[in-house]
């Protein structure tokens, strides 16, 4: 008898504690994947407005290379300097406040954008219902946050210290961290009039390389930093990891020790259950290798099928989870199943370890002793 | 119950590695429940501990966290001037973004004067700044990226000279920092704006003031109302990613008592079968089976709470920015959650041993 066929019987022997191995292992598993899916989610809604905005290049207040909840302020001159570069089609100075908006006694923090009337960069890109532009007076919402405020068009939500009235309804802007709400440029400079803007989007010429174009508005506008639109959606991609760092180590630690108690017993439980076929093996010649190998391949297969399993459970979530109303679209992403299979692999090797002990300990004698199968 | 207590130490191995499973997961809900309390905390923190009971704001502005709130400068004397208001701390407050040594990292910038208040309420290094240029930043922060007094850090466009360092200072998205109010009207270029006035009101006389200030057209609210709405925000954010992790740790859980109380009856079917054949009932086979499951869980959440326990102070010594705060509530919701655990886990087994025919062993 091979050691795979051994391995592959005895896990289908006792197909319930199989079953509860493998169920076991692959929640333990899918701890790690669906946090780090969780959070590559959290990275994405966050640059949704960034990717989103149509600009090519971002021109922000020197040494600003986030967007999320940061301050930028630049003159307003800084768009007619802007645009005065060569290479830039069109530059459109946007204002931006981290804000709550509060409808009723619901409030939810959002990135309040002001807008020039007619902009072509930095707008809403999915207007559901209403105005395609925030009028003076009036505010585009998520639609998901004027659900959960019970709001609807034409009602009044409180933004920027001032009672705005809902003009539109907008998808696609709401993360689970936060939402976007585009105001008038007016109304924003009358709630926080300081004569300022806060960030200029480049509209790049036709053919002209962004990288270049934002350093060379670097080069010729004094007190601004310039990125392209991949580069600051980068930035903010790794102020969320950099920031969640700690956690998804301390996640993934426990994950992996979940993962280990969880198949060291039921390999171990599997082994114990067959210890007197394990000896009748042994009297009739099997050597230790081939016992090992059978028990290792039994480990092997258990990770194998939970990773899987983990993957397809995370998958779920991931479909499940913005459909039920979370703002949020978990992301798998191949570096964090590469990391689920590395942990997968070391909870395996550390958890044959036991299994492996025993069976080389099993004595031949004890297939010949009546019901010895426990000890 | 002594025959759940045979069943299961008979193989103290078996034991250990499900109590092990259990108490895995029973610390992983206790820690993510006591770091999301921590959170909390944290976003209670520099409220705890700045003057006043009453925080004025932009009118509809009722955060002090994830809300953007401006006011204009001379507000202060304005509501110094109403009767009844003992002291008024101006401050302004900004997130912004620090990066050194390539790693990202969020100061939750905060401006005050030194003499109304409003700054670091523990310096365990240096002083409080003395001039614009100059910054508190958090101890372990400033540990964590290789800063001491004296050094100088960027913040947005311009560089600031580390003066002194606070503690308890961390939060869950970056750590605060304190600089004198001037330094942030120039980084923010927002002279003469305000973010919050932290207003005092005489002895009995809150509702008095927070009246009279209302009706300068902004926003009053007591402290206490703020810290909930702050508490309320994050919530949105933490509530679903942890309630995810605290189901899979919980199905975890179940799956490893089930487990294990599912082979140890296995493995005594023939008993089982024997005591059956002489006239044992089902209902004593499920008292067995659950008291197994029971023992199990037992031994798995003891060990669990005091993994917890050991598992959040070594936390918080690796990482001091975490706070893990374990309750007593919900110890006592995992204690109930355990209960569930052990009767789910003894599900199987107890139908495995209804279905059990006695002529069958006997026959054996």
């Amino acid at each position: 008898m091979t050691p795979l066929l051994l391995a592959r019987r005895n896990l289908l022997r006792a197909r319930g504690a199989a079953v509860a191995s493998i169920a076991g292992v692959a929640l333990a598993l899918t701890l790690t994947l669906a946090l780090d899916a969780i959070y590559a989610g959290v990275a994405n809604g966050l640059t949704a407005y960034i990717d989103r905005a149509g600009a090519d290049v971002w021109v922000s207040q020197a040494g600003v290379r986030n967007l999320h909840m940061v301050a930028s302020w630049l003159p307003a001159s800084t768009t007619q300097q802007v645009q005065a570069v060569d290479g830039v089609g069109e530059a459109v100075p946007i204002l931006y406040a981290t804000d709550t908006v509060a409808a009723g006694s619901d409030r939810s923090v959002a990135y309040v954008i002001g807008l020039p009337p007619h902009a072509r960069a930095g707008g809403a890109w999915s207007v559901t219902e209403g105005d395609p532009g925030p009028l003076p007076g009036s505010v585009l919402v998520d639609a998901g946050v004027a659900r959960r405020g019970g709001v609807g068009i034409g009602d009044t939500v409180t933004v920027l210290g001032r009672d705005m009235r809902i003009g539109g309804l907008t998808e696609g802007t709401a993360s689970l961290v936060n939402s976007v709400a585009f105001v008038s440029f007016g109304d924003f400079n009358a709630a926080r009039g300081r004569g300022l803007v806060s960030f200029v989007l480049v509209r790049a010429e036709p053919g002209r390389d962004a990288a270049a174009l934002a350093a060379e508005i670097e080069r010729r506008v004094p007190g601004v930093s310039a990125q392209t639109t991949a580069a600051f959606a980068e930035q903010e991609r790794r102020l969320v990891m950099d920031m969640s760092a700690d956690v998804i180590t301390i996640m993934d630690g426990i994950g992996f020790l979940v993962a280990l108690a969880v198949l060291s017993l039921t390999v171990y439980v599997a082994t114990l259950s067959r210890r007197r076929e394990l000896g009748i093996l042994k009297a009739i010649g099997a050597r230790n290798a081939t016992l090992v190998r059978s028990v290792s391949l039994q480990t092997a297969l258990t990770v194998a099928i939970a990773l899987g399993l983990a993957t397809l459970l995370t998958a779920a979530v991931a479909f499940v989870v913005p459909r039920i109303g979370v703002p949020l679209a978990p992301a798998v992403t191949a570096a964090s199943l590469a990391k689920a299979a590395v942990s997968a692999l070391l909870a395996g090797l550390a958890a044959g370890l036991l299994p492996i002990w025993q069976v080389v300990r099993v004595d031949p004698a004890s297939a010949f002793k009546h019901g010895g199968s426990a000890r | 119950m002594l025959v759940a207590r045979r069943n299961l130490s008979r193989d103290r191995l078996r034991l250990a590695l499900s109590v092990a499973g259990v108490a895995l997961s029973v610390a992983l809900i206790l820690l993510l429940a006591g770091y999301r309390e921590g959170v909390y905390a944290q976003a209670a923190a520099y409220l705890d501990h700045a003057p006043g009971s009453i925080v004025v704001a932009e009118r509809g502005v009722a955060n002090f966290l994830g809300a953007s709130s401006t006011v204009p400068a001379s507000l202060d004397a304005r509501v110094r001037a109403i009767d009844g208001v003992r002291s008024v701390a101006p401050v302004i407050t900004q997130f912004v973004v620090f990066e050194e040594h390539d790693r990202k990292d969020g100061f939750f910038l905060v401006g005050y004067e030194p003499t109304t208040g409003g700054g670091p309420w523990s310096l365990v290094g240096g002083r409080e700044p003395a001039a614009d240029d100059e910054l508190v930043m958090d101890a372990t922060s400033a540990r964590q990226h290789g800063l001491a007094v004296g050094d100088s850090v960027r913040v947005l466009d311009r560089p600031l000279r580390l003066v002194g360092l606070s503690r308890d200072t961390t939060f869950w998205a970056g750590s605060l920092a304190f600089a004198r109010i001037g330094a942030l009207e120039s980084l923010l270029r927002a002279a003469d704006l305000r973010s919050f006035l932290l207003v005092e009101p005489a002895p009995g006389r809150a509702e008095d003031v927070t009246r009279a200030i209302g009706q300068l057209g902004v926003a009053a609210t007591p402290v206490d109302t703020v810290i909930a709405n702050d508490q309320r925000l994050l919530a949105r954010v933490y509530d679903a990613p942890v309630g995810l992790m605290v189901v899979i740790a919980f199905v975890v859980g179940v799956l490893v008592v089930g487990l294990v109380v599912y082979t140890a009856t296995v493995e005594r079917r023939r008993e089982y079968g024997v005591l059956k054949a002489i006239g044992a009932r089902n209902r004593t086979f499920a008292g067995v089976v659950a008291a197994q499951a029971l023992i199990a869980t037992s031994l798995g959440t003891g060990a669990g709470v005091a993994l917890a326990w050991f598992g959040s102070a070594a936390l918080m010594v690796w990482r001091p920015q975490f706070v893990v705060r374990l309750e007593l509530e919900a110890a006592v919701i995992v204690g109930a959650a355990s209960i569930v655990m052990a009767l789910l886990a003894a599900l199987a087994p107890a139908r495995s041993l209804g279905r059990l025919d006695p002529a069958s062993v006997l026959r054996g």
